[in-house]
């Protein structure tokens, strides 16, 4: 080998060059992996982890028999990745396909500036199969528990729904929202460039516990014949809508709440406000001749009255306060039973005038009306019962035959469960306990007194009467054979909207009662708004009452009396 | 001849260092390319099984052109750079398109990808130009070899594959560099390239995609939008950065395994052996690559003639440049042109040629004491 190298300056300027670019190298690589390594890793953790709350599943609500009213299913919701997608409109017109929802509106959203768009939540278990089928690149679908009402509307206006997010919004859902949810749980989890979660190995994927059961006092049969007895009687008179509850006079349990027109709770998107209100407790409403009943029973308890005593209902035409009361059956002399079994507005207006306005007052509200029920549902009105000092001349009177007075159906059937229940006032409910998932019992609810605003005596006196309205009076469709049935028909008249006067076309029928007399089990309002042609209670509501008490006694295992009746009526 | 060959000569410790080096970094390179695909689908054969294959076939060519004498071989090389001219248009005629590319000739399940055995026929092309006769003056020492690496350099370009081009033009200036130039032909060459420099920008420039111009604009501030034009390079170095000091650990690399890092078993593969081993297992890595270059730098300066040290600095040049400018635009010093880490990335092309290219050196070194004719 030759001692001199010619190519050593060349092999020195090669190396040298090499050298640099080594040392250049590891100069970055120093700088960024160890000066710039806490802001780098902080900003790689910023992209893949993703703080999330995990949910544990809604709980459900269930009948008194256990069925379900409303349950949460897992459904796909569809999402997209606009970054990753290299021809959005193609995508949009298959997924339009599928998801039946226009292509421009999901080529808008696969066009923006976003790493991560909703296409469509909780879609068809169907849809989310086909969408998978094709599976289209940037595309996906995650599970997320969808609200399901597996009865349909029943019992809609009761249970309310739950919105997209599972934030109960209406009814139990709403007022039972904090159980129902399921526990919250903060899960770090990583997220990949495409924003699909990726549970890290070894993450103790335990997940959060379920939401807590409802167990209602409804019962899933009494229900659907209130509602079904409902709609017919509303759809036969074409009235605009109606209301019907079915109590447990002795506990104040609810065991049917029924609206007209329904709805149903899995389609709320477009349905306005006034469509699912539970107009039982949000909505009063001049109730008309059933306060009848609760005057009477004021009267009776302080003695002024006794069923014996006489009345003169003045041939069916009195003046008070320079205003005419009219009774729809002119009378002489009847008995104070008679007033209330022929429903004499005059002998109403009589009884409360014989009363006085502190005491009229005083027991009107004792039977809780202006008053919340206090029932656990959200949304309840007080309804308006003025004070005497508000009163007007007139306003005794008034009240006395159910004008100047706003109750609810919800008041109504409680006061009326008062009769039926020896006296004792109870508070409605609709939950009767409250369960873990694990099926342990985390609140139980039970019968509530609220006060006792007449005496047993007058209870049975009053019970015997509204027997005379069924078998001797205005409520006569309301008789259910081998039952004895108290109760009280009523017909306002609404006030106009227009001429802001009580108008003569527009009335709602109502009858307000209970069976078997003798041992209430079941306390019954029925209202139907707006009827047309015939709109008196005793005609519009008492056949229903009749139709919900023949077929829930024997579901409730009631038994008839009549053969016993019968042997005794035959001398 | 391989038996003779095999059998007369046997290996000494620095043919077994030598084979190490290459064989650690290859080992890497498959535990990366597994690391960051493992996840995914993969058919029949998975990535790191078809990089397997790869450096069997590269095992092939590395031996072939170890075992046939290199003056032999470079007789053939302007056959070579005929058979490559007439692929390359192949290639842009017929060739498989990908990311705005049109570089690869599908074969199978496998795409052949002729820019990347181009840059080693272009060794061959230029070493035994230089080393047939005493080329004198600059137009034979200068601009001829220009012109015969043209149409291959055009045809690349056209593709288009900046980095293959680049490659070309760094071997041309390593033969340059060994067959010597005087200081005044230097200087008419760089007042050349100054003058030609605007057209060159405008062929260069004209000729680049969007998405490459929007590398090169984004390069000076890749935080700019992360969501865009800056995302490779940026995410590259939050890879990078993350796996700090001593690394997140095989199979622990959150942003490649996340998909953050895009291209992370070919281009990137750097980033994704850089976040799971850190800043102590990037040292080792370089050391191992520059254990290969020193010994690549010895075997050319003790070269029995002009063509091995010609040949030599070529495959240096080749290696060097790939491996400088792959890490720099990795850790974010240079802009993103597609090149691989030679012996890491996945692609068989580039590891067949890489390999192959090796081999080419190992020979120039193991008849260094023999005498020829």
């Amino acid at each position: 080998m030759t001692t001199k190298d010619p190519y050593r300056g060349r092999r020195i300027v090669a190396a040298f060059l090499l050298m640099m670019g080594f040392v250049l190298v590891l100069f970055r690589l120093f700088s960024l992996q160890v000066l710039q390594a806490e802001e780098l890793t902080a900003r790689a953790d910023r992209q893949h982890r993703k703080t999330v709350t995990v949910e544990g599943g809604r709980g459900g609500i269930y009948d008194r028999q256990g069925n379900p009213l409303a349950i949460n299913m897992d459904v796909p919701s569809v999402f997209g990745v606009p970054a990753s997608l290299e021809n959005p409109s193609g995508v949009a017109r298959d997924l339009a396909r599928v998801l039946h929802i226009r292509a421009d509106e999901i080529e808008k959203k696969l066009k923006q500036e976003r790493s991560f768009v909703w296409i469509a939540r909780k879609v068809d278990p169907e849809q989310g199969r086909s969408l998978e089928r094709l599976s289209l690149d940037g595309i996906g679908t995650v599970l997320e528990g969808r609200r399901f009402y597996p009865k349909g509307p029943l019992l809609a206006h009761v249970l309310g729904f739950a919105g997209m997010d599972g934030q109960g919004l209406e009814g139990i859902e709403r007022r039972y929202e904090s159980y129902l949810r399921g526990e919250k749980q903060l899960v770090v989890l990583q997220r990949d460039a495409l924003g699909r979660t990726v549970f890290p190995k070894g993450l103790n994927e335990q997940a959060p516990a379920a939401g807590h059961t409802i167990m209602l006092t409804i019962d899933e049969v009494i229900q659907y014949i209130t509602e079904k007895e409902l709609d017919e009687a509303v759809a036969a008179s074409k009235a605009k809508g109606g209301i019907a509850i079915v109590m447990e006079p002795r506990t104040g349990a609810i065991l049917a709440l029924a609206i007209s027109p329904k709805f149903d709770p899995n389609i709320v998107k477009g349905i306005s406000a006034d469509r699912w209100r539970n107009r039982a407790l949000t909505d009063a409403y001049e109730p008309g001749s059933t306060m009848k009943v609760f005057i009477a029973a004021a009267a009776l308890e302080e003695k002024v009255m006794e069923p014996g005593t006489m009345v003169y209902a003045e041939n069916g035409r009195m003046t008070v306060a320079n205003t005419v009361i009219h009774d729809h059956e002119k009378s002489g002399w009847i008995t104070f039973a008679q007033v209330i079994q022929k429903s004499s507005n005059i002998g109403a207006a009589k009884t409360a005038m014989a009363l006085g306005e502190e005491r009229a007052y005083r027991y009107l509200r004792a039977f809780g009306f202006g008053e919340r029920t206090e029932i656990d549902l959200p949304g309840e009105a007080a309804g308006l019962v003025k004070e005497p000092r508000d009163w007007g001349r007139r306003s005794l009177a008034s009240i006395a035959i159910g004008q100047e007075i706003g109750v609810t159906a919800l008041q109504l059937v409680t006061a009326a469960s008062a009769v039926a229940n020896g006296g004792w006032l109870m508070k409605p409910y609709v939950v009767s306990d409250i369960r873990s998932s694990q099926g342990q019992v985390v609140a139980q609810f039970g019968p509530q007194v609220r006060r006792r605003p007449i005496s047993a005596e007058t209870a049975r006196t009053l019970t015997g009467i509204m027997e005379g309205v069924v078998t001797n009076g205005t409520g006569s469709r309301a008789a259910v054979s081998g039952f004895r049935v108290a109760g009280k028909t009523g017909t306002a008249q609404k006030i106009d909207p227009q001429t802001g006067a009580y108008s003569s076309t527009l009335f709602v029928g109502s009858f307000t009662g209970f069976v078997p007399a003798e041992d209430p089990r079941l306390a019954i309002v029925v209202i139907v708004d707006e009827p047309h042609a015939e709109a008196w209670g005793g005609v519009v509501a008492a056949p229903v009452f009749r139709k919900i008490a023949e077929q829930a006694l024997p579901y409730l295992g009631v038994s008839s009396r009549a053969p016993v009746r019968l042997a005794m009526a035959s001398y | 001849m391989i038996d003779r060959v095999i059998d007369s000569r046997r290996m000494d410790s620095f043919d077994w260092q030598f084979l190490a080096l290459m064989g650690a970094i290859l080992s890497i390179g498959v535990l990366s390319i597994y690391s960051v695909t493992h996840a995914q689908p993969g058919g029949r054969f998975p990535l790191y099984m078809k990089q397997i294959i790869w450096i069997l076939v590269g095992a092939g060519a590395f031996i072939t052109m170890l075992a046939v004498d290199y003056h032999k071989i470079s007789r053939l090389a302007y056959v070579l750079y005929a058979i490559v001219l007439v692929l390359l248009v192949v290639v842009l005629v017929a060739g498989k398109t990908s990311r705005g590319a049109q570089r690869w000739i599908p074969i199978g399940p496998f795409a052949f990808q002729p820019s990347e055995f181009a840059k080693l026929v272009l060794i061959l092309v230029l070493a035994s130009y230089y080393a047939n006769a005493p080329r004198e003056g600059w137009l034979q020492r200068v601009v001829l070899p220009a012109l015969i690496m043209m149409p291959g350099l055009l045809l690349i370009l056209k593709q288009p594959d900046l980095g293959s081009g680049l490659s070309f033009l760094a071997i041309y200036a390593a033969m340059l560099l060994v067959v010597g130039m005087r200081s005044k032909a230097l200087g008419i060459l760089l007042l050349f390239a100054l003058m030609l420099f605007p057209f060159a920008w405008e062929m260069l420039w004209g000729s680049l995609h969007d998405y490459q111009r929007e590398r090169v604009m984004t390069f000076v501030d890749p935080a700019y939008d992360t969501g865009g034009k800056g995302y490779h390079a940026l995410q590259s170095r939050i890879a990078v950065g993350s796996g700090e000091l001593l690394g997140k650990g095989l199979y622990g690399g959150t942003q490649s395994q996340l998909k953050f890092l895009p291209e992370g078993h070919t281009d990137f593969v750097f980033a994704v052996f850089a976040e799971e081993w850190g800043f102590v297992g990037v040292l080792v890595l370089l050391a191992l690559f520059l254990g290969l270059i020193m010994f690549s730098l010895e075997i050319a300066a003790k070269a029995k003639d002009v063509l091995g040290a010609l040949l030599a600095a070529g495959v240096i040049a080749m290696l060097g440049f790939c491996l400088v400018i792959n890490i720099g635009m990795t850790v974010g010093l240079l802009p993103i042109v597609g090149i691989p880490l030679p012996l890491m990335s996945y692609g068989g092309s580039a590891v067949v040629t890489t390999m192959a290219a090796l081999g080419l050196l190992l020979n120039v070194k193991r008849r260094r004491l023999t005498l020829f004719y």
